[in-house]
């Protein structure tokens, strides 16, 4: 862990015991508090999350105690923190230290930050919302002509098509913050002006697919993505099930959301393309960042 | 999304979304059971996923069972993500990988002939069908099982 959090540059400072790390969250100030899964078995963390987030610190926990088969605490709930790390090593060392990275630094942005140098992102511009279909088989297509299993690309188009169908029916909100397009049908042809822009990138090298899709609305609540993460319940009403980021979450290995309030909302979807599904943990990881305003 | 009648049961194929009115499948019950031929289901969205789950509840009101088979590997990683989605499942498309020349494949597995196997979350074993070496199970069982665990009928 000093290893992996040392190279930030920051001061690392290590604690075995919930009460040492509550004691170094008063004395410190920490930037960012990182936590081993099984603190869940204290009944006091949620607490000291509630105190690090008070003292100013961002959290992220990690599942360093369970290597090999990691698995979540039972009774854990997903989207009880901000940031969840669940690979092993060698993965989580690439997750912890750009998620430090990006929280120390503040650029939270860009699906480059997850891929080796000389990616290629492919970028789309969705002109009206019918083009998502057309969009996320092209995707399919390309990651198979490209040697991707039909099980990664199958799941790529999936995250693709959920990420592209918030990104045009639930981000738009006028200026009294109604969602003025999240009830109509999402079988419509809808315009997409420039206001309303969604761009779609995507990228594939070695280790991961990444899909990015920003929209500016910047409406993306982090408490709503949190909570939208392990839902079950589908909507009756209206014209979105409620289950597309749920559904986004567990079908890649990674999902990033970076929030700008009222500005702008990107979110990453990694599925690594390293590891068969026999050795990829039941679990996916995952970032909530907010833009801090100065 | 198409809809092919065939002996017995619907053959669908192609995408589940919003456009696919699945309610309209009851229609196509014969003797109280909606059987569906799933294995040429490339795709389910979120929105397929609620029409499905429509589909299932107006089922039930009208005393049709549902049941299922030869579900591909997309919409078995559906009724795995969304318990809502379950119903009577009779065999299902499982990812093995070839041990000998490293072939990847969905198989065909029939719940009813390995029933207890699975109910212990034993993957059935296969043979591959390029070189005839033994297959391992692509996935985690306990993950890629958990939709047979309500099957309890």
């Amino acid at each position: 862990m000093h290893r992996v959090l040392g190279v930030t540059g920051y001061r690392v400072e290590l604690a075995d015991q919930l009460a040492d790390a509550s004691q170094m969250v008063d004395e410190l100030a920490p930037r960012l508090v990182v936590a081993d899964a099984s603190i869940a078995l204290d009944a006091a963390w949620p607490a000291f999350f509630e105190r690090a987030r008070g003292r100013g610190a961002d959290a992220c926990m990690t599942l360093l105690g369970s290597p090999g088969a990691p698995k979540l605490p039972s009774g854990w709930g997903i989207g009880a923190v901000t940031n969840l790390l669940v690979h092993a090593m060698p993965v989580l060392a690439e997750e912890l230290t750009i998620t430090a990275q990006k929280l120390m630094r503040g650029e939270l942005f860009g699906a480059e930050k997850y891929l080796l140098w000389g990616t290629e992102l492919h970028a789309t511009t969705l002109e009206r919302s019918r083009q998502r279909t057309d969009v996320v088989a092209e995707l399919e297509r390309e990651l198979r002509g490209r040697g991707q299993s039909a099980r990664v690309a199958q799941m790529v188009r999936l995250v693709a098509d959920e990420l592209i169908s918030n990104a045009v029916h639930n981000a738009p909100v006028d200026g009294a913050g109604v969602h003025y397009r999240r009830d109509l049908p999402r079988d419509s042809d809808l315009p997409i002006d420039a206001r309303q822009r969604v761009d779609v990138r995507w990228g594939c090298d070695s280790r991961y697919v990444a899909v990015e899709v920003n929209d500016s609305f910047g409406s993306l609540g982090r408490d709503v993505a949190l909570a939208a993460l392990g839902s079950q319940d589908v909507r009756d009403g209206g014209g979105g099930a409620g289950l597309g980021l749920a559904m986004a979450y567990r079908s890649c290995d990674h999902l990033v959301f970076n929030l700008a309030p009222g500005r702008r909302t990107e979110v990453i979807a990694l599925v690594d393309v390293r590891y068969p599904p026999s050795e990829q943990p039941p679990a996916s990881s995952y970032n909530v960042f907010v833009e801090k305003t100065p | 999304m198409t809809i092919t009648p065939g002996p017995g049961q619907l053959v669908l194929a192609g995408s589940i979304d919003e456009s696919s009115e699945l309610d309209k499948l009851l229609g196509y019950a014969q003797n109280g059971a909606l059987v569906l031929d799933l294995a040429g289901v490339t795709f389910i969205n979120s929105l397929g996923v609620r029409d499905w789950i429509r589909m299932l509840a107006a089922a039930a009101q009208r005393n049709i069972t549902v049941e299922l088979r030869r579900v591909s590997e997309p919409v078995i990683h559906q009724l795995n993500m969304i318990v809502a989605t379950r119903t009577r499942t009779h065999s299902f498309y499982a990812p093995y990988a070839c041990d000998g020349c490293g072939r990847e494949e969905s198989m065909l597995v029939d719940v009813d002939a390995h029933g207890p196997q699975l109910a212990n979350l034993v993957p059935p074993a296969m043979s591959c069908p390029e070189c005839g070496a033994a297959m391992a199970f692509n996935d985690f069982p306990e993950r890629y099982f958990s939709f047979l665990a309500p099957q309890g009928s």
